[in-house]
């Protein structure tokens, strides 16, 4: 036992860089990202406070780092992390937190404590203080390509489909096009369409694509978990897929976290830049609907209300296109409060929802109520998002509330409604 | 001189708007709010003669002269004239017995309600002989007097800290008013002497309020004693940028330095000269060239020399340069030890398998 916790504080040396070095000294205990932070607001138990979820990477710090604690420490007044510490942490860093990214947004000194939770998840990992949820997931990506345990067979049977349900051929494994599409388990397991109306969108634009046999999966298990190693093995996949095939673009697909995976911590965890451009799907579509190639015809009628993805939204950076895309195809938009990089999470990223412990479960429930009351004050039947995981936990969700609002991809949308 | 102060003050050329901005000053000086100036002038003007029982003890008089002996006139010298000063031995006609006489009829007449203005040390050796008025040593007059007063005032340095006859070796045994009474309110106002409107304007205080204005630890009252000569004084920036006079002649003393190395007691003395000043704002003693003596705190004529620097100051620019040169180069050991400890965490990286994710 003794020799992993070794483990662990050696690990989290490693990962304590300037950055949140910087940011445990600039805290001034505010306090604000607990007010940020949905688990907070909807449970009001303050363990919640985003900072705190920190707290043994903090005394690591402390006591490895500054000069006062190696003194507290020496003389025993600051305690070494225990065990049993991670194991009560273990919640606070995995089931209650899902990376996204409000707390970082609202700090007033600039904290990034998604970061940190990131980081000190890197700690937890080398010590198994993980959900046994998340762990298999991670093993699935490791040893059979996908989260969910999907093979190439199955994935190529729901391409197949596709390919009769739209009459459009789906390349697979083709060199020298324009885009690797990537896909998610969720879609090709939940949500199919996903696949047709990409199919439908690159024929009207006239843009040739691929898929990759080898590399279809684009969620990353590795960085939920918070262990890079592993994280790196599966990013290589589609690094290696997309440089074999000489891409120019490769597809991150609506998924929220498989975006981050590919576009914002890959070239970090292979420490060399891509030799290809990483796109999101709104910001394809986005580009199309601006040079006029995504005309839409019979607008979506009913009132409806957008969930921004986290980290597409407010750590991904994709801003603008999701509005300009849902303005451009319904009718009856009506904008929330709490949007944009505002919004607030589903309550099932980060790995969160790959966690299926009943205590997990009744949380994720109970956080859902923020949403539950966006689309209650909006007064909508319908919700937009464009994200499988936010997609599949809402929909979890409203069955638990037994709500009968209706949850439609942005993707599918569009190509419901485009012009013939 | 009978009637209303503020008759009499008109009868010698002070106008009400003058009463007015001078009880206003006052009250500012005082820290009261503006209000209180007006009321000031309200009930000083409307005073009838509060009777003020003046006793010097073992003193030198230059109390006395502080406060009346002023080159010109002034409305602090006026005011005083218009108490009812029953008795005091410098300024009253009387003498012999007759003075005597006026003592025990205002003691009498008054009883409780007087104010009792002490100037000078008491001196308990030899039975107090070394200081006596009409064969009544000071310490029986001070015990007799004090019974009926409302409040004691200890005019100067003697009468509030024994000043100069209790300076070492003390042959007279002399002690302060509130080394003996202890069951009076007492003010001290201590200098040598002390500030002619720090008098003034604890009597306006009195006469206004019915009360004595807010003391100190050592009975001073907080207004005028409240900051060190050295927090207020116009040398202090040259403190602050290291610039001292070295002897009185060189080109620091010409260019107006700090005179802290020539002895200077302004930063332990409590008292207004740097905001008051002396002889109706003309100067003071920093003012003119000397340093401050620290007259109006206990036991100064044995404090050292006058000048002797108090303590070798500190370099204020060169401690923090240094202290930041110290702090950097911590800084940068601290760094490179941490830098170390992260490079060797990271070559003893071992790359995380699946295995490792189990407990």
């Amino acid at each position: 036992m003794s020799a992993s916790l070794d483990k662990v504080t050696q690990t989290l040396k490693e990962v304590i860089d300037a950055p949140i070095a910087s940011y445990f000294e600039s805290c001034v205990h505010c306090g604000l990202c607990a007010e940020a932070c949905l688990f907070y607001t909807e449970t009001g138990d303050p363990k919640y406070t985003p900072i705190h979820k920190v707290e043994p990477l903090r005394r690591v710090y402390e006591q490895e780092y500054t000069l006062l604690g190696r003194l507290k420490k020496m003389v025993g007044l600051s305690k070494p992390i225990t065990h049993e510490e991670l194991d009560q942490w273990q919640e606070l860093v995995y089931d209650s937190c899902t990376l996204c990214g409000r707390c970082s947004l609202i700090c007033p000194v600039g904290n990034d404590i998604t970061y940190m939770v990131r980081k000190f998840r890197e700690g937890m990992a080398v010590s198994g203080h993980v959900p046994d949820g998340i762990r298999g997931a991670t093993k699935r990506t490791v040893e059979i390509g996908g989260p969910m345990g999907l093979k190439w067979p199955a994935v190529a049977n729901v391409l197949k489909k596709a390919e009769e349900a739209t009459g459009l051929p789906i390349p697979v494994d083709q060199a020298g096009v324009d885009y690797l599409v990537l896909l998610s388990s969720m879609e090709i397991v939940n949500y199919p369409e996903y696949i047709e109306a990409l199919a439908k969108i690159f024929n009207k634009a006239g843009i040739s694509f691929t898929l990759a046999s080898d590399a279809f999966e684009a969620t990353n298990a590795g960085i939920q978990i918070g262990a890079s190693d592993i994280a790196k093995v599966i990013v290589t996949r589609i690094v290696d897929a997309a440089e074999r095939l000489k891409v120019k673009y490769v597809l991150s697909p609506e998924c929220g976290h498989a975006y981050t995976a590919i576009r914002w911590e890959g070239p970090n965890l292979i420490g060399r830049p891509y030799q290809f451009e990483v796109v999101h799907v709104l910001e394809l579509l986005d580009g199309l609907r601006q040079k006029g190639v995504l005309k839409v015809k019979n607008k979506f009628k009913d009132p409806l209300i957008l969930h921004d993805p986290c980290q597409i939204v407010r750590r991904g950076g994709v801003l603008q296109a999701p509005e300009a895309l849902i303005r451009e195809v319904a009718e009856n938009f009506i904008p929330v409060a709490d949007q944009q990089k505002w919004n607030w999470c589903c309550g099932g990223g980060g790995g969160a929802s790959a966690i299926h412990t009943e205590t997990a479960e009744a949380l994720r429930a109970k956080v859902f109520q923020i949403k539950k009351r966006q689309i209650e004050d909006a007064g909508v039947g319908t919700m937009v998002t464009f994200c499988a995981n936010c997609r599949i936990v809402m929909e979890e969700a409203l069955d638990h509330y037994e709500m009968n609002t209706k949850l439609l991809g942005l993707t599918e949308l569009l190509a419901e409604h485009l012009e013939d | 001189m009978q009637g209303p102060l503020i008759d009499t003050l008109v009868r010698q050329g002070v106008s009400r708007r003058t009463f007015l901005k001078y009880c206003a000053t006052l009250a500012s000086m005082m820290a009261l709010p503006p209000t209180a100036g007006r009321a000031m002038a309200e009930a000083m003007a409307a005073s009838r003669r509060p009777s003020v029982i003046w006793l010097p003890f073992q003193e030198c008089t230059g109390c006395t002269e502080s406060i009346t002996r002023s080159h010109s006139p002034t409305i602090e010298g006026m005011i005083f004239d218009m108490i009812s000063l029953d008795y005091q031995e410098t300024l009253m006609a009387a003498a012999g017995f007759q003075a005597e006489e006026a003592l025990h009829n205002a003691m009498k007449d008054n009883f409780g309600k007087y104010l009792l203005i002490i100037d000078g040390s008491i001196p308990l050796g030899v039975d107090g002989a070394y200081s006596c008025i009409a064969g009544r040593s000071n310490l029986d007059l001070l015990k007799d007097a004090a019974k009926g007063a409302a409040a004691i005032v200890a005019m100067g340095s003697c009468a509030s800290y024994g000043g100069i006859p209790k300076a070492n070796p003390n042959p007279t045994g002399a002690v302060s008013v509130s080394d003996i009474i202890k069951d009076k309110p007492i003010v001290n106002i201590p200098g040598c002497p002390p500030i002619p409107v720090v008098m003034t304007g604890v009597l306006a205080h009195y006469l206004t309020f019915g009360s004595l204005p807010e003391l100190d630890d050592k009975g001073r009252p907080k207004a005028f004693y409240g900051e060190t000569i050295h927090d207020r004084c116009y040398r202090r920036p040259f403190y602050d940028q290291g610039k001292f006079a070295k002897t009185f002649d060189d080109e620091g003393a010409r260019n107006g330095w700090c005179l802290f190395e020539l002895g200077c007691k302004g930063p332990v003395t409590y008292n207004a000269c740097a905001t008051t000043k002396w002889n109706g704002g003309t100067s003071w003693p920093v003012e003119s060239g000397h340093g401050c003596l620290g007259c109006s705190e206990p036991d100064f004529w044995d404090a050292g020399s006058f000048y002797k620097a108090l303590s070798t100051p500190a370099n204020p620019l060169k401690l923090a340069a240094t202290a930041t040169v110290v702090g950097a180069a911590a800084g940068v050991a601290v760094s490179f030890a941490n830098r170390a400890k992260k490079d060797a965490a990271k070559k003893a990286h071992q790359p995380v398998t699946l295995a490792d994710l189990e407990k």
